[in-house]
């Protein structure tokens, strides 16, 4: 091996301990900043495949129309365009009306925020949204929707946060189950669909009546989520040796959410 | 050497970024496109034993930056990658005077061992994730996530090479074999 080979081993090495053994408090930094530096590309790539999204939904809408027409042999192209745009409008307005209904309702504090990039690759289920520490949001504040609970805050640089979902492994949420006294920790499945990912809450008694329909909120045990959000609907509970295990279905599409709020303090 | 070194550490950097906005496959199970280890494994034939430990270094560090959320309940160091990575990129590496002579079925042959490692960082995490964990389970959607982005490297690999290649004509960049010392 030539001197140069041998050099770039030793560095290497010394590199590769140094990143491992630094402490966590500067990794986070170091991330904090990466996403600074990666976000104006997240936004950027945000609106691009947003505007992929509506081109395609635009055909979507075309299609429909292009069906209609055949029944009603009335319509000319000009106006199944107009249509179909107006029906975008709509379904835009209706999703920000129900986001700004929400966020007027709350009883919380709330950041609205925009989901510019997901996660899909391995092991891990987060997200970055497009506010920061500018905006108020701060580590391990919850992220809900007008439907139920996302997540909560990891990391946050000035401009953008990384939000570990729900349905996340590693995530715990202490829950409590409707119309009973049953309280237990729901957290995601590593090896369920990301597209439809299954919760379990585990530490049930084995004797509780769950039924499949329950609703399962937040029980604000532990203080960084707010008690009664809504987490999702009992799918099925099963009886194991030791404890009773419901598996849950989230209330919040988590692959499509797009307008997220972050619960920065009570109102 | 040093501009299609510093090419590939911009292109593994755009391809990480990119493949996080490519939707997963559908019907192989939800596997998801990497586009990054096969830009790794290309420098791994293709560059001195120096540059290809640079560019694993790089490589993991945005990897783990990029997918790893940072907390506690991640399980998974950041860094830990780099040295998963140097497993297959070393494989790799080691088969750069084969790929060197230039007969297009050899080349062709080490894109698909591209293929075949890209599931390695993959299989790593799992594992590391597991035993901190300590819960090991295994069903289809696991093993799909694994090596369902080795199955769609085999497509996507030797195109990657393709490119590459032409880049590195472009760039009049001419690989050379790391000399053992004369004497």
């Amino acid at each position: 091996m030539r001197g140069t080979s041998i050099a770039a081993l030793i560095t290497f090495v010394v590199l590769v301990i140094f990143v491992l053994i630094v402490p966590a408090g500067c990794k986070r930094q170091w991330q904090a900043a990466f996403l600074n530096t990666v976000a104006p590309l997240f936004h950027a790539a945000s609106g691009l495949t947003q505007g992929i999204g509506g081109v395609s939904g635009g055909f979507k809408k075309l299609d429909e129309l292009e069906k209609e027409n055949r029944e009603l042999k009335e319509e000319n192209a000009e106006l199944r365009t107009s249509n179909s745009l107006l029906k975008n409008l709509e379904s835009e307005v209706n999703r920000l009306s129900k986001a700004l209904g929400y966020r007027e309702r709350s009883p919380f504090k709330l950041v609205p925020a925009h989901v510019i990039s997901r996660e899909n690759a391995a092991w891990w289920n987060s997200c970055t949204i497009d506010r920061g520490s500018a905006d108020g949001v701060g580590i391990d504040m919850a992220v809900v929707t007008e439907a139920g609970l996302v997540g909560k805050i990891v990391n946050v640089s000035k401009n953008a946060a990384i939000v570990l979902l729900v349905s996340d492994e590693g995530l715990k949420v202490s829950v409590s189950i409707e119309g009973t006294q049953e309280q237990g920790i729901i957290s995601g499945t590593r090896a369920s669909s990301n597209y439809v990912p299954d919760l379990r809450i585990g530490f049930i008694s084995k004797t509780a009546e769950i039924k499949p329909g329950m609703k399962v909120f937040t029980s604000g045990t532990g203080g960084v989520f707010p008690s009664g959000v809504l987490v999702g609907t009992v799918k099925g509970f099963a009886i194991k040796e030791l404890e009773g295990v419901a598996t849950v279905e989230p209330a919040v599409d988590l692959t499509r959410v797009e307008d997220v709020f972050v619960i920065t303090g009570a109102r | 050497m040093i501009r299609f070194s510093l090419l590939l550490a911009l292109l593994i950097f755009l391809a990480s970024v990119v493949q996080r906005y490519i939707p997963p496959i559908i019907w192989l199970k939800e596997s998801a496109i990497l586009l990054a280890p096969a830009l790794l494994f290309y420098g791994c034939l293709t560059l001195p034993f120096p540059a290809v430990l640079g560019l694993t270094f790089f490589t993991g560090l945005i990897n783990d930056l990029l997918t790893v959320p940072f907390a506690q309940e991640s399980n998974y160091s950041i860094g830990t990658s780099i040295v998963l990575l140097l497993i297959p990129a070393l494989i790799m590496h080691g088969f750069s005077s084969t790929f060197l002579r230039g007969r297009w079925g050899t080349n062709l042959l080490l894109a698909e061992l591209a293929a075949v490692l890209t599931p390695f960082l993959l299989l790593g995490q799992y594992g590391i994730i597991s035993f901190e964990r300590r819960a090991f389970f295994y069903n289809d959607v696991v093993m799909w996530r694994i090596l369902g982005p080795g199955v769609i490297a085999i497509v996507i690999s030797p195109c990657v090479f393709l490119v590459l290649a032409y880049l590195s004509d472009l760039l009049r960049y001419e690989p050379q074999l790391d000399r053992p010392r004369q004497g």
